[in-house]
């Protein structure tokens, strides 16, 4: 039974670190323009699907995949940015319906392109096991947590030490004061859609290499974002890693102990339950609600 | 600032002609269509779930993103209800419609949330509702569903079990919930709801019990949604959880009120008509695969160009213009 | 206001679109129209499409061989949903078409077929193995495959190897799980200890899964009872775990020369249910010019999808032909004329009993070998040797 647990909490740890990749984009946004982009979960599978491309087209593993994936889903970040900027009012109601709209728009594009079938990386060294004492893992899963926890640890340098960081968190807190400091909104806002396209690049290429997608899959990986995002609270970097790590295991555990047919309820009761216990996350800034 | 009570029913020449065509031309001109019937049948349905929809954004100020919660509670409740119970099928209808209302007290807690964290709580619940369904096999039959499915029965000499039926029960039901729903607009209540939305500490200063009043709004969107899942259930005559609770009738309603203009009463089931007719009957011969890319080209522009949905555009042409209005 | 110009510009191209729309196609005279209402959108588009493909070369086939009658079809998507497919059936009907074929999903194929019932026409389905779907009481129903056939052919292939203990990972879905259920008990039955895992259809990681079949259930077999992505999480999870089996063996959609070519290494020596090799011999005159056909609109080797929608169309081409002849097309002939089916097709031999029903449908068992599939079970069939204890590891 330990054995069990020791490997569900293992493999909940680096289902944590994807997951964990996946959301940073969307709480940045958030975090930044208040906005919720429901569009994410499909950028992150335009850059899977890229490396799909890339792989089957020019037989090069999804590593080499990554500078294309980062240019494409940059241009749609910033299509996605440009036109919540056209918003007139009601910024944060209209933004939830319009990025679903394109939510929807990006899930048939990639539809049409690539068609409904399930794909996923025929590299046989990512899918090649990892094995240390009792805990096993692909290697493709250990690969990109270690990838997930160095772009955190870049994007948290990033935030504090660079100008573009210290920018974004002044327009966070507080937009009109980081005016009058002489900080341009817009362009900062533009700045972190940018830096979450560039995350969700990377995401999409590590879910290509240990899972399989399909042009489905895009809602549901918005969905998971934004519970990560929420049990993390806004404006907490290291809180999207807890959070994730915590859904990761909370679904690993779910599976082992009880049965694998609840693994998503894990997923839907641990959100509901920090949204009533402690609205503001469990790292959040604390903030008005209701 | 005052206002002309909007929504209060004027039994003017549109309202009148509206009934008209709804009762009188369209059984007689498309009846013999049973293929756009089918889809009337259908886009009603989806502007009755509208309709809610933008009752609870409008007077309850609240964004979901979770409407097929309610939708698919109130499909089950109603089925079971009927195959398992002998209820006859009007009864069930009702009792969707409570089960709804059940399952958005379920959801009060979430009440206090503040707009997305709202919207994607409620989506939360429907996924939920969706497992549940799926795996309490001994009572709602698991992911197999429930299959034969009552349909409506004949009543007054009519059989309601066909298409027309469906159609007139449908259409019934969407003109009686808009009329409750202006009713309320027009009353106190609507008054005090749309002071709240204005600014919820001056209400509560002046003593509305906002807290009841959203619970009120959430409830009575969740037994609209619930009771046209109902007559869903009844039309199709079979049900399993991955179409009831499917995210379709999350989207569909949501772009049909966006469309046709949330802030009015007859925007969402104008929307829901023209744009699933337009899906079904256009896109679709155009663009066989993927046509539901033009669903979120739709959603992107009227939010950009025009957030007050098509009706509030179109209303100049059909009546005369009304007191512009003071919000911005 | 220009905007407003706009928006009744664009509401007048809509509404003229939609009557021009609805005005309809046209088609020859002579023609027979039958219908096909398949999912090419939604979450079953990749089984509508295959099906599809069976059926257009069908209509070739038929339409090249038959000297006296010319079919065509007529395709409407039912966008994997429920309504739609009662639509599509309805608009099928009013487009005049005499036989239905198609459907994928016992939800979508249950209301499609009602609507076909009732409007008289005949329908008939590779997609709906579930037993439900015949003992509804529809009289205009056919089917050319069935749950059953899926079992016998995994419960004769664990029966050959002599499995003692098998763990079944399946899906909570309806068709799969109601599967998992059927072989468990036969299994039980027969004194094989058989323990079930179900999985929630969303889940992409099989690690915690496997782990606990590998440590508590110790089987010497694993059933997988999914679709194409649970497969792929499944052998993977099996691959880094490594537990101590003898076989890993599925159901449908794993035998494919698609899963060989894009999942290479996860296959090799993994069961599931194919009806051809591949790469495919077809030795009777009616699978050579199935293939020959195949090739020659798709450029590829048919697969499983491809040769159930064949084989369902042809067989109802054939029908209504006869109906045709004996003048009886438009009084039920075409059923009549169903009922009356009895030959050696690709995928065996096809009769169809009073509900409509395939009962001497048997699947087989295929198993990849060397990027290849060998049809290993039953015996009589097979074309290569059944390679037993084989994993992918």
């Amino acid at each position: 039974m330990t054995e069990l647990i020791l490997q569900a909490l293992y493999s909940g740890l680096l289902q944590g670190g994807s997951y964990a990749l996946i959301a940073l984009g969307l709480a940045l946004v958030f975090g930044t323009m208040k906005v919720i982009n429901l569009a994410h979960g499909e950028l992150v599978l335009l850059a899977a699907y890229v490396a799909y491309a890339v792989e089957s087209g020019l037989g090069l593993g999804p590593m080499f995949a990554i500078p294309i994936a980062l240019v494409l889903v940059c241009i749609a970040a910033l299509l996605v940015c440009f036109v919540i900027s056209r918003i007139q009012r009601d910024r944060e109601i209209n933004s939830l319906i319009l990025t679903y709209g394109i939510g929807v728009i990006l899930t048939n594009l990639i539809l049409l392109v690539w068609h409904a079938d399930v794909r996923s990386t025929n590299s046989t060294w990512l899918q090649e096991a990892f094995v240390v004492g009792p805990f096993y893992s692909m290697r493709s899963e250990l690969i990109f947590f270690g990838v997930s926890i160095a772009l955190m640890m870049a994007l948290w340098w990033w935030l504090s030490r660079s100008w573009y960081g210290r920018a974004v968190r002044a327009v966070a807190s507080n937009r009109d004061a980081a005016k009058l400091m002489g900080i341009d909104p817009g362009r900062t806002e533009l700045v972190s859609f940018i830096v979450a396209g560039m995350l969700a690049a990377f995401a999409g290429v590590a879910l290509y290499s240990y899972g399989v997608i399909q042009p489905a899959y895009g809602g549901a990986l918005t969905v998971k974002a934004f519970i990560i995002t929420v049990l993390a609270g806004i404006g907490s970097i290291p809180g999207v890693l807890f959070g994730a790590v915590l859904l990761g295991v909370a679904e690993a555990l779910t599976v082992t102990l009880a049965s694998s047919a609840l693994q998503e309820l894990a997923g839907m009761t641990l959100f509901l339950l920090v949204l009533f216990v402690m609205p503001n996350g469990l790292f959040g800034a604390a903030q008005r609600r209701g | 600032m005052s206002r002309k009570p909007r929504g209060q029913l004027k039994f003017n020449s549109t309202l009148v002609a509206l009934l008209v065509a709804g009762y009188g031309v369209v059984p007689f001109a498309l009846g013999a269509n049973n293929y756009i019937m089918s889809m009337v049948v259908a886009a009603l349905v989806i502007g009755g779930v509208a309709l809610s929809w933008a009752l609870l954004g409008n007077l309850g100020g609240m964004i979901s993103f979770g409407h097929s919660a309610f939708f698919g509670v109130g499909a089950y409740v109603s089925a079971l209800a009927t195959v398992k119970l002998g209820v006859p099928v009007f009864a069930g209808l009702a009792l969707g419609g409570v089960g709804a209302v059940l399952a958005s007290i379920v959801m009060l807690p979430v009440l206090r949330l503040r707009g997305p964290y709202f919207a994607l709580a409620i989506l939360a619940y429907a996924h939920i509702f969706r497992i549940l369904a799926t795996e309490w096999r001994s009572v709602t039959g698991g992911a197999g569903g429930v299959a034969g499915i009552p349909a409506f029965p004949s009543m007054l000499g009519f059989d309601f079990g066909t298409k027309m039926g469906a159609y007139l029960i449908a259409l019934t039901l969407v003109l009686g919930f808009a009329f409750v729903y202006a009713r309320i607009r027009a009353s106190y209540f609507g008054l005090a709801l749309r002071a709240m939305h204005d600014s919820e500490d001056a209400t509560r200063m002046v003593g509305v019990n906002s807290t009841m009043l959203k619970a009120a709004m959430l409830m009575l969107s969740a037994f609209m949604a619930g009771v046209f899942g109902a007559v869903n259930a009844h039309y199709i005559n079979f049900l399993e959880p991955d179409y009831a609770f499917n995210a379709l009738w999350v989207t569909l309603p949501i772009v049909a009120a966006i469309f046709g203009g949330y802030r009015t009463i007859s925007g969402p089931v104008i929307g829901a008509l023209v744009v699933y007719l337009a899906d079904q009957l256009v896109f679709k011969a155009v663009m066989p695969t993927g046509h539901q890319l033009v669903l979120g080209v739709l959603l992107v522009v009227m939010i950009v160009f025009s957030p007050s949905g098509l009706m509030p555009s179109l209303k100049p042409l059909l009546k005369k213009r009304t007191a512009p209005h003071a919000r911005t | 206001m220009m905007k407003t110009r706009f928006k009744r510009c664009a509401l007048a191209a809509l509404v003229s679109a939609a009557l021009i729309a609805i005005a309809g196609g046209t088609a020859r005279a002579d023609d027979i129209k039958v219908g096909a209402q398949l999912p090419l959108t939604g979450a079953l588009a990749r089984v509508g499409t295959g099906m599809q493909e069976g059926i257009m070369v069908a209509a070739e086939v038929f339409n090249k061989t038959n000297g006296k009658h010319t079919i065509k079809i007529i395709t409407i998507d039912d966008e994997s949903a429920p309504a739609k497919a009662i639509a599509a059936v309805e608009k099928l009907a009013s487009d005049g078409v005499v036989a239905i074929t198609g459907g994928y999903g016992s939800n979508n194929i249950s209301p499609a077929s009602d609507a076909a019932n009732k409007l008289g026409l005949v329908y008939i389905t590779s997609g709906g193995v579930d037993n439900s779907l015949v003992n509804a009481g529809r009289k205009n129903f056919f089917r050319i495959n069935n749950s059953a056939g899926y079992q016998k052919a995994m419960l004769g292939l664990l029966g050959d190897v002599g499995a003692r203990s098998v763990s079944i990972v399946y899906s909570t879905k309806d068709a799969t799980a109601n599967l998992a259920r059927d072989v468990d008990q036969t299994l039980t039955a027969k004194g094989v200890k058989v323990t079930l895992h179900a999985f929630d259809p969303a889940i992409t990681d099989f690690k915690p899964i496997i782990n606990k079949i590998k440590l508590q259930d110790k089987p010497e077999v694993i059933a997988m009872v999914g679709y194409e992505n649970d497969y792929v999480g499944i052998l993977r999870a099996a691959r880094v775990l490594k537990p101590a089996v003898k076989a890993m063996v599925g159901v449908w959609s794993l035998a494919t020369p698609k899963m060989a070519a894009d999942f290479a290494d996860l296959m090799p020596n993994v069961y599931g249910t194919a009806l051809l090799p591949f790469p495919a011999e077809f030795k009777s005159a009616d699978g050579k010019a199935f293939a020959d056909a195949y090739k020659a609109l798709y450029k590829k080797a048919p697969d499983y999808l491809g040769q159930f929608g064949y084989v369902q169309s042809m067989l109802l081409f054939e029908a209504i032909a006869r109906a045709a002849d004996t003048g009886t097309l438009k009084k039920g002939g075409v059923a009549e004329e169903m009922r009356k089916t009895d030959r050696e097709t690709v995928i065996g031999r096809v009769q169809f009993s009073a509900n409509g029903d395939n009962l001497n449908f048997v699947h087989r068992m295929g198993q990849h070998q060397d990027k290849k599939i060998v049809i290993v079970w039953p015996k009589e069939t097979a074309t290569g040797k059944l390679v037993y204890p084989a994993t992918p590891w």
